[in-house]
């Protein structure tokens, strides 16, 4: 299989348990050599679209294939499709370095990719450690280096972040923007939706099992035009919340002083000003970040079910 | 072949195995000693005393031949040591679960079924390691007990060698059945318990309820304790045919079937479950 090959395309995607529809008619395509962030509030059925794709759930209708092939039809799949996922753990009195060996030894790799993978994620002083002495960021460090064993083109990995410190954030930020640029292919999905805006070249949005949104970041942010807002500071800030309501824009004050417009962009908040004849100290054009994109797009659709 | 040696290191990597050696070790030591006293006792006992009636002087009588006395002996152990190769192979399962390994395991190996026969593989290693081990004891002990009783080491007799055969099989399918349960009984502490509870009692329950009701409804429902998985693994490794119980190889057939069942059923409910 070439490298550009290994898409991950998802179609039609659907689990019901009983009368829940935890993902429902869920499709999307996640492209080579970008990192995908995967998004919905709890709930949304990111986890079981996730298993679902890997072959641990078994979907109630549609697929999900890696370069055209089912995750079980895939020759020693880990080769492939390396994953790190919640709920997945090691032998609390087995080590490290054990629990990755035997993972080898299953798949018929050679023993030393459990040495190296180890090395990978750091975890090399701690590898006869068992695991039940491990630090939660150890657990998820050990996860990735079970998911790297085989050098899989594609790494799907749901909520790594979950436990890591700051610098350890930034490590798996750098490993996984890395391994997109060698070319693989990365689904990740999370809840640090900063974290993400720095991350991922791509979105997929889900709420209640369904696709809300796909694409690049940009394209995303930049089709929610409704929340771009413009922060102004002005000495005449009733003159210009006058000039400003008359071109139907919303304008609300900040504690510091300063006014937030929303519905206008800086240039057109600038000539406004400059008509009505108002002085203006600071002008600056905030784009909408992923936070509020989310927020507005699953808003109403959030929520336990 | 690859996933049964992963299977075999899974066990090795961790302590269970040889915690449950230690607990089978003093119970293999105790169950030779009841043995010998029992055998003692038979020995000493005379068929025609009164207060028996034809079928039990017949087999009691039988039982004493030096040959039966030497094969209960040589398989000592066996109640409990299946009893441990049982928990064990039903831990190789649950152990998945309870250290939630199963998704790495899956997603290594989708093909489930595969999954299933290398730990009924493993698993049916282990009961043999622990024969094995129960065995070399027996026959480096044994031979002194006998000579103490005055009946002579009766190695040469294929039946003792056959029994000791036949122990191993025994082993191997208790270590079948285990994996099955461990399937049915996700929990580990579940599994655990209701293995246990169940072989225990369920062995001293059925034992008493065939000798209370068997002289009121017939010999025919006597001959139903063959279903008893436990009573069946006996049945199997007794030197002779004993007179009032069903053939050895009934023994062999019911256990064989009890483990067929929980192999398959095994392999079916993990081929359909959800991963989570
Ligand atoms: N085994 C199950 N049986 C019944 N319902 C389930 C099962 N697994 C998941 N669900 C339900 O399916 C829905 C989707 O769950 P899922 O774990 O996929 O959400 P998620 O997007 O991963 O959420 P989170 O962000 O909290 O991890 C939830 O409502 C959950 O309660
Ligand atoms: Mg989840």
């Amino acid at each position: 299989m070439t490298a550009g090959s290994e898409e991950i395309v998802v179609s039609h995607l659907t689990k019901h348990y009983k009368k829940l529809r935890a993902v429902d008619n869920l499709s999307f395509t996640v492209h080579s050599g970008r990192v995908t962030g995967f998004l919905g509030p709890n709930g949304a059925g990111k986890t079981t679209t996730l298993r679902m794709m890997l072959g641990l759930v078994q979907p109630t209708a549609g697929t999900a294939t890696f370069g055209g092939v089912r995750y079980a039809d895939l020759d020693r799949p880990i080769r492939h499709v390396g994953a790190v996922l919640e709920a997945s753990s090691a032998h609390k009195g087995r080590s490290g370095i054990n629990h990755l060996r035997v993972i080898c030894s299953a798949a018929g790799l050679p023993r030393q990719a459990a040495d190296e993978a180890l090395a990978r994620v750091g975890l090399t002083p701690a590898a006869k450690r068992k695991f039940k002495g491990y630090s939660l960021g150890m657990k998820q460090r050990l996860g990735i280096a079970a998911a790297l064993l085989g050098d899989p083109r594609v790494l799907i990995l749901d909520e790594p972040a979950n436990g890591l410190d700051p610098e350890g954030i930034r490590w798996m930020r750098d490993l996984l923007k890395a391994l997109a640029a060698e070319g693989r292919t990365v689904l990740v999905s999370s809840h640090l939706l900063g974290e993400m805006q720095q991350l991922a070249d791509d979105v997929v949005i889900i709420a209640a099992g369904q696709l809300i949104r796909q694409g690049p970041v940009d394209e995303v942010l930049g089709s929610m035009t409704g929340l771009s807002q413009v922060r102004v500071r002005t000495p005449q800030p009733a003159e210009l919340a006058a000039a400003l309501s008359e071109q139907q824009a919303t304008v609300a004050a900040l504690p510091d002083g300063a006014l937030t417009v929303t519905g206008l962009d800086a240039a057109q908040v600038g000539h406004a000003a400059f008509k009505a004849g108002v002085e203006l100290h600071e002008l600056t054009g905030e784009r909408a970040d992923l936070e509020q994109v989310f927020l507005q797009l699953t808003a109403g659709k959030a929520g336990i079910r | 072949m690859n996933l049964v040696r992963a299977e075999l290191l899974k066990i090795r990597t961790t302590n269970t195995w040889w915690i449950f050696g230690l607990i089978a070790l003093p119970l293999w030591a105790l169950t030779l000693l009841v043995n010998w006293a029992s055998s003692s006792a038979l020995l000493g006992m005379d068929p025609n005393e009164p207060g028996l009636d034809a079928d039990q002087a017949e087999q009691t009588r039988v039982a004493a031949e030096a040959v039966n006395v030497a094969t209960n002996l040589y398989t000592s152990g066996q109640f409990f040591g299946v009893l441990v190769v049982l928990l064990l192979a039903a831990i190789v399962v649950t152990n998945e679960f309870f250290h939630q390994t199963a998704t790495t395991t899956f997603l290594v190996t989708p093909r489930r079924e595969a999954v299933v026969l290398a730990k009924l593989a493993a698993s049916v290693v282990l009961g043999l390691i622990f024969w094995l081990v129960t065995t070399l004891l027996n026959l480096a002990l044994v031979p002194l007990i006998l000579n103490a009783l005055d009946v002579g080491v009766q190695l040469g007799e294929p039946a003792v060698w056959r029994a000791i055969g036949l122990n191993a099989l025994a082993y191997a399918l208790w270590a079948v059945l285990g994996v099955g349960a461990g399937v049915l009984i996700r929990s580990q502490i579940g599994a655990t318990i209701t293995l246990s509870t169940v072989y225990v009692i369920g062995f001293l329950g059925a034992a008493t309820v065939f000798a209370l009701l068997t002289p009121r409804i017939g010999d025919w429902f006597g001959n139903l304790q063959v279903l008893v998985p436990p009573l069946a693994s006996q049945l199997m490794i007794a030197g002779t045919e004993l007179p009032g119980n069903p053939p050895r190889w009934v023994g062999a057939v019911v256990l064989i079937g009890y483990a067929l069942l929980a192999g398959g059923l095994g392999t079916w409910i993990t081929k359909k479950r959800d991963i989570t």
